[in-house]
């Protein structure tokens, strides 16, 4: 290795990619500003559909409702979207979507009530139905307003506590903080987009870098030029898997960036999710390196495999088409970590790609179990290394390197790395 | 275009004015096709070039000169035989041999997205230049071919002709001793293919030793000192044209070269 030549080429290779309208669109401008701009379109959304929701009139029928609740009545009256409607046949109009709500008040039979007037409300509804769900949801608050000023008011006429009266009452105390929510929600959404994006980064650098030469002619050229192949081949590498960590590391900087920002609105859009009043995204210091450190593995991976697909391709669109598999596979094991309640076990450190995801929700929420970090690194550098093994074992191929073997990766593994044929084999150089 | 006059990188051999820059010797390559089986492409070259000459590989398309050249090259490596550049051996010592010479090509282009100004000076720098050189190689080469007033344009915005300028520039970026040209003119039109035939021309005045391959008979007849004829993968004669002239009794390239191919009529 000479790692002057690696420079000046690799400093060929971006000079010529920052200089290529593709490139920089999708592993710099994509990146940056794919997701706000999708975040601002689910929140620009969320907000029209909420608005839409709020225009909505719920029809309501109140059925034997005690003259000591009246001023329930008068509340749901006075609740904006709200229209209290009498019907003869109210379950069929439920059905018909012509009512939205009927709410039954009913005595209480089979136990002694310490309060006058205790009653219950039955709720009949579709919830099939957007409108008659959100009727439900609507007369539901007004409900429990006014149930939490009944109980309060009864208990004091009886000279005991609101406890005393209610005997069993659920209350929730979250103790997660603003931010640990905020942390939260950003273990789930950056593994997935920063794998996404590293892959999608890697992708087109990997085609330009090799089919794109071949396609372009200076393929032969640089295999004129006096340095070794295997340096030609490093350079390479390394401006790849620098598109995929730039292009990775520049979509995590615009999601924080986003999600801290109130432009969007996010805040207040996600804030229901644990129940705070206000998210506040951010990670500890102490994550970053690790976030960075599985970054660069990934993009170390991805740009091994992705040259190694891209270099049997002669031109820019067959390089597209033998990379786009990879791609798939790259991303396709992240689905199964979707769920919150995903650990990062011993097994799954040992799983490429999905203990690196795991590794970075792990971080994002401030967890540190060294164990799994150790063998997910440990397990990247062996796929690292594999990749790279193979990549150099290819290019002892005469025919590979000239771009005269004609073939996919899988016919010249089947062809001459299984069957251990010394076909066109020569000592690279 | 007018070529430079600065001495290029020494080699082992570059002491030694009896050696020759480039010596061939029995250079055989074979390929394994998946239908055809072993195809012998080259079989069994030798030749020598000497210091300041041209010498002509000429034949018909398929007949074994760019695979020769892309040996000599080192872009692929020989089944058998051997080849020095400079004393470097093709097969022992690549790396050397490509500092030694210049590899030109209708197949070698230019990076479209760099201008002229960067392309020679990646060119010079890969290609091992002095480092604290480059810098004044770049601007020398720059004003030897006339390509100042385009030297910052980017290569894809480029017209045929000035493409060809850099490519030649880019070429002998890091002054190499030996050089080879292969078809170079496939593809231009006659003003650009006269320039190229100049470039080479004085490229050979200035002390090169220029190896180049062509099908066209009437370029060979006009820039080559000496000419080797190869077909399907043999060389069938190599001497000056007068000498070919003489052996054959046939005054054109292109009568000699027929003799030799088909025999005498």
């Amino acid at each position: 290795m000479n790692w002057k030549d690696i420079r000046t080429l690799y400093v060929r290779e971006l000079r010529s990619a920052l200089r290529e309208r593709g490139i920089v669109v999708n592993s710099i401008v994509i990146p940056i500003v794919l997701y706000p701009l999708l975040m601002w379109l689910i929140s620009t959304g969320l907000t029209y559909v909420n608005g839409q929701t709020a225009e909505l009139t719920s029809y309501v029928m109140l059925r034997h409702l005690p003259d000591a609740h009246l001023p329930l009545q008068h509340l749901l009256e006075a609740e904006p979207g709200i229209d209290l409607e009498y019907s003869d046949h109210p379950e069929l109009d439920i059905r018909d979507g012509k009512l939205d709500l009927i709410i039954d008040f009913v005595q209480v039979q089979d136990a002694p009530s310490l309060a006058e007037g205790n009653v219950g409300a039955r709720f009949t509804y579709d919830a099939s139905r957007d409108q008659s769900a959100t009727a439900r949801a609507r007369a539901k608050r007004v409900i429990d307003r006014y149930r939490d000023r009944f109980i309060e008011r009864e208990a004091a006429k009886l000279g005991i506590s609101r406890t005393q009266l209610q005997g069993f009452r659920v209350d929730e105390v979250n103790v997660s903080t603003d931010s640990e929510m905020g942390r939260f929600v950003l273990a789930l959404l950056i593994p997935l987009m920063l794998v996404v994006m590293l892959a999608m980064g890697g992708i087109y650098p990997a085609i330009d870098a090799t089919a794109g030469e071949r396609e372009t002619g200076t393929w032969e050229t640089m295999m004129t030029v006096a340095t070794s192949r295997s340096n030609i081949l490093a350079a390479k590498y390394l401006y790849v898997a620098t598109m995929s960590f730039v292009a990775g590391c520049l979509n995590v900087t615009a999601i924080m960036f986003t999600m801290r920002s109130n432009m969007f609105a996010m805040r207040s859009n996600l804030a229901p999710l644990g129940g705070a009043s206000g998210l506040t995204f951010s990670v500890q210091l102490a994550s970053i390196p690790v976030i960075v450190a599985g970054a660069a593995l990934l993009a170390l991976f991805v740009a091994a495999g992705m040259l190694i697909l891209a270099a049997f391709a002669r031109t820019f669109r067959e390089g597209q088409s033998l990379v786009s598999p990879f791609l798939i596979a790259f991303v396709l094991p992240l689905m199964f970590i979707q769920s919150p309640s995903q650990e990062y076990t011993l097994r799954v450190a040992f799983i490429p790609i999905v203990n690196v995801a795991m590794m970075f929700r792990q971080a994002i929420v401030g967890r540190y179990d060294w164990l799994p970090i150790g063998i997910t690194i440990a397990v990247e550098l062996a796929c690292i290394a594999a990749a790279l093994k193979l990549a150099t074992t290819m290019v002892e191929y005469e025919d590979f390197v000239t771009g005269s073997y004609h073939g996919t990766f899988l016919k010249f593994v089947r062809q001459r790395l299984l069957r251990r044929a010394g076909r066109g084999r020569v000592v690279a150089s | 275009m007018r070529a430079e006059h600065s001495p290029g990188p020494p080699g082992p051999s570059a002491a030694s004015p009896n050696v020759s820059p480039v010596v061939v010797r029995e250079l055989t390559k074979t390929f394994l096709d998946e239908s055809r089986g072993a195809i012998v492409a080259v079989d069994r070259v030798s030749f020598d070039c000497r210091e300041g000459e041209v010498f002509g590989l000429i034949g018909a398309n398929g007949a074994g000169k760019t695979t020769t050249l892309r040996m000599l090259s080192t872009i692929i490596m020989p089944t058998s035989g051997t080849a020095q550049m400079l004393g470097h051996d093709i097969v022992g010592d690549p790396a050397g041999v490509r500092r030694s010479l210049g590899f030109y090509s209708a197949s070698t282009a230019l990076y479209p997205r760099l201008t002229a100004r960067e392309t020679i000076d990646f060119f010079a720098r890969i290609n091992q230049y002095p480092e604290h050189k480059v810098k004044a190689r770049v601007e020398d080469l720059i004003a030897r071919f006339g390509i100042s007033d385009y030297a910052d344009v980017r290569v894809e915005k480029m017209s045929t002709g000035m493409k060809q300028k850099v490519s030649i520039a880019r070429t002998v970026a890091h002054n190499p001793l030996i050089l080879i040209f292969d078809e170079p003119t496939v593809g231009l039109d006659v003003l650009n293919a006269i320039e190229v035939q100049q470039a080479i021309l004085e490229l050979r005045n200035d002390g090169r030793t220029v190896i180049f391959s062509t099908h066209i008979m009437s370029e060979a007849e006009k820039l080559c000192d000496r000419i080797a004829i190869i077909h399907n993968g043999r060389i069938l004669a190599c001497d000056t044209l007068e000498g070919l002239r003489s052996t054959t009794g046939q005054h054109y390239l292109e009568d000699i070269f027929v003799r030799y191919v088909k025999g005498p009529a």
